[in-house]
């Protein structure tokens, strides 16, 4: 079986094609993602001021903007060329402070303008709240009055998780399905085409063995998709782990298992590999966009969300988002490793009932 | 050759097996055994039940009814100690894509308690500059060749071989006739399927021939070959279409005008003496190509069938 175990390894390695699929296509993910949300990213936005006023007020608006780290601030006094920046997406918005704002003259203007990307709704209420968020405490000091109310702030997990911290272990799931799911699929659905299996039968190779071996070599795989991803996305692009690492590659190979088992279903319901590597797909493309790798599902309808909370991969990024994001035991939310378990055991079932090396 | 037959040792013993699909019986009742070292032929067309009679011998599939016994185990209960002892190459096999012809041996030797050096194999079929290249690296013949070698990891005393020259050309056939007399020199058994009479005469001691499931007939194949209706076979080209003549010859046999070739004719005839009698008759025509010889498996093949076989 150890000889098995090693072959099976050779033959993952020197298959390029699907090492490609399976190693090289998350990671691009994980640098498409982590350049455009990891670490440094949020100040990719730039805001152009143009200040007309030379009032102390307007002084101090134009220190507080160039402060933010939410947005690069750059300064002009041409408003036509600034908004053509607009146009041409070099800038998302522009901050114009008319002459004589601030002024303690009575007629002297009270208004800022902002000019902003109608395409870019994100950046704009950026650029509002915080301007917004200036000028209310500017109007409360010219008033000589504090504030009375505010927020205190307070998230339900201890820790501080981005956006990209969420999508990195979306991603991780992502990679984990796809290449478990296709590669045994695919893999089993040739063997069976090509008679490998028969061929095995006719030995005294027991078939458990064969499936040991194969699923052995396969985690291996994923124990480096999984640290090649987490290491990416924490040391490259700035992710933030903060849970029980070995908690989180024990999930990830639950996951994994869970989906080659789903792969052992598909090679035992299929005849041909072209009809294997179809039925993989459909399983596998559904599933990567509505089971929470790129976006919080609970975000979706409610009909559609309390259906596809229940695909395989769903309770697996719970889970494993749950470990790594905010360390929330997986015991926690039971349901999520019911789902799970339910899961393997019906694709056990299936393919151990379905999945034969020869027809008979 | 013949020291295998005084030692008529049966290694394979088949007794009213019956293989049925639904109501369809692919092997219908058929009785045989194979004796140690000798090269055992199941002839038939696409359909007669010899790769399924062979498959449920390897133990690839289950009999419906019926007994079998192979090298003294009973395949019910045996077949683990059965398929320690087997080599099968099996029709239409391919191989693993990304490991070399040396680490397949390896793998499928490592099954196995008895192990073959790898190495020896390939040499035995002049694969041994491919030990470091892929199956697809193979041509056709290569293949095939392989594909025999990979059933020879354990060291087997009885080796199946699935119509193992179908789609090779003449040379490559010849050639893999040659590995499969040297497999026989070493003192295997071999059970072979076939649907290349000539093949068959060429290599089977021994034939039985299938069709829908049933044997027509075993036995030694020169006797089978010998014992047919007309054993002698006169073959010509001529032009000269003699309506007399033609009479005259027509009273020791039928002559077939052969499809084909223009005037090719065909006279088969029971005895030698007959053969004797009729051949002036023949020279007569000035026939070209004229041969001479005996029938062949083929024709004991159609006689029992009532037909040629595909391909």
């Amino acid at each position: 079986m150890l000889k098995l175990f090693v072959n099976n390894l050779k033959m993952l390695i020197r298959n390029k094609q699907s090492l490609f699929w399976s190693l090289m296509f998350p990671l691009i993910f994980t640098f498409i993602f982590g350049t455009f949300f990891g670490k440094g990213s949020s100040m990719t936005g730039n805001v152009i001021l143009i200040n007309k006023s030379k009032s102390p007020l307007a002084k101090s608006i134009e220190q507080t903007l160039d402060k933010t780290d939410l947005f690069k601030l750059s300064k002009s006094t041409n408003l036509s060329a600034s908004r053509n920046l607009i146009k041409k997406n070099k800038a998302m918005a522009v901050i114009l402070i008319p002459e004589g704002f601030g002024d303690t003259q009575p007629n002297a203007p009270t208004k800022i303008k902002l000019i902003s990307d109608p395409s870019n709704a994100q950046g704009t209420s950026l650029v509002a709240g915080l301007l917004d968020k200036v000028l209310t405490f500017s109007s409360f000091q010219a008033q000589g009055a504090k504030p009375l109310f505010s927020i205190e702030q307070e998230t339900t997990s201890a820790t501080k998780s981005n956006y990209f911290d969420f999508v990195l272990v979306g991603l991780l799931g992502m990679a984990l399905m796809n290449s478990s799911i296709q590669g045994i699929a695919i893999v089993m659905a040739k063997y069976k085409e090509d008679q490998i299996l028969k061929r095995l039968t006719t030995t005294p190779l027991k078939t458990w063995k064969f499936i040991v071996a194969e699923v052995l070599s396969r985690l291996l795989l994923n124990f480096v998709q999984v640290s090649l991803i987490l290491s990416i996305g924490v040391y490259v692009f700035g992710a933030h782990i903060y849970g029980n690492i070995p908690l989180v590659y024990l999930f990830a190979l639950i996951g994994a298992i869970l989906f080659q088992l789903i792969g052992f279903t598909i090679a035992s319901l299929t005849k041909t590999t072209q009809a294997a590597e179809g039925m993989a797909t459909a399983i596998a493309i559904p599933m990567m966009f509505l089971a929470g790798v790129f976006f919080p599902i609970d975000q979706l309808p409610k009909w559609l969300f309390s259906a596809v909370q229940y695909l395989p991969l769903a309770p697996l990024l719970r889970m494993i988002r749950g470990i790594a994001l905010e360390k929330i035991s997986p015991l926690e939310n039971p349901m999520n490793i019911i789902i799970v378990i339910a899961w393997i055991i019906i694709a056990l079932i299936i393919s151990t009932y379905k999945f034969r090396l020869s027809e008979e | 050759m013949t020291h295998m037959v005084s030692l008529m040792k049966k290694v394979i013993s088949i007794e009213k097996l019956v293989k049925k699909y639904g109501k369809l019986a692919a092997v219908d009742g058929i009785s045989f055994d194979v004796y140690q070292g000798e090269i055992f032929g199941l002839l038939g067309e696409n359909g007669a039940g010899k790769t399924t009679t062979l498959e449920i011998i390897e133990g690839l599939r289950k009999p419906t009814s019926g007994k079998i016994s192979i090298l003294g185990h009973d395949i019910r209960h045996g077949i683990k100690d059965i398929k320690e002892q087997i080599g099968v190459q099996l029709q239409s096999s391919a191989y693993y894509n990304f490991l070399t012809l040396r680490e397949i041996l390896e793998l499928f030797a490592s099954f196995y308690s008895t192990q073959m050096d790898p190495l020896k194999l390939l040499q035995m079929v002049h694969l041994e500059e491919k030990s470091n290249s892929y199956v697809n690296s193979l041509s056709g013949g290569q293949k095939q060749r392989f594909s025999i070698v990979a059933s020879l990891v354990n060291d087997p005393q009885i080796v199946f071989l699935d119509e193992p020259t179908t789609g090779l050309d003449p040379l490559a056939r010849r050639n893999l006739w040659q590995v499969i007399s040297d497999i026989k020199a070493k003192g295997k058994t071999i059970i072979l399927t076939t649907h290349y009479m000539e093949e068959a005469e060429a290599l089977c001691d021994r034939v039985a021939i299938m069709e829908k499931g049933k044997i027509l007939t075993i036995g030694e194949t020169h006797k089978l070959v010998g014992a047919t209706h007309n054993p002698y076979r006169i073959n010509f080209i001529t032009k000269k279409i003699n309506t007399n003549l033609f009479n005259e010859i027509s009273k020791f046999g039928e002559i077939k005008n052969l499809i084909g070739k223009a005037n090719n004719f065909e006279l088969r005839l029971k005895t030698q003496k007959e053969l004797n009698q009729v051949l002036p008759l023949i020279q007569q025509l000035d026939p070209e190509g004229l041969i001479v010889g005996r029938s062949t498996l083929e024709d004991l093949f159609i006689q029992l069938t009532g037909k040629t076989i595909g391909e």
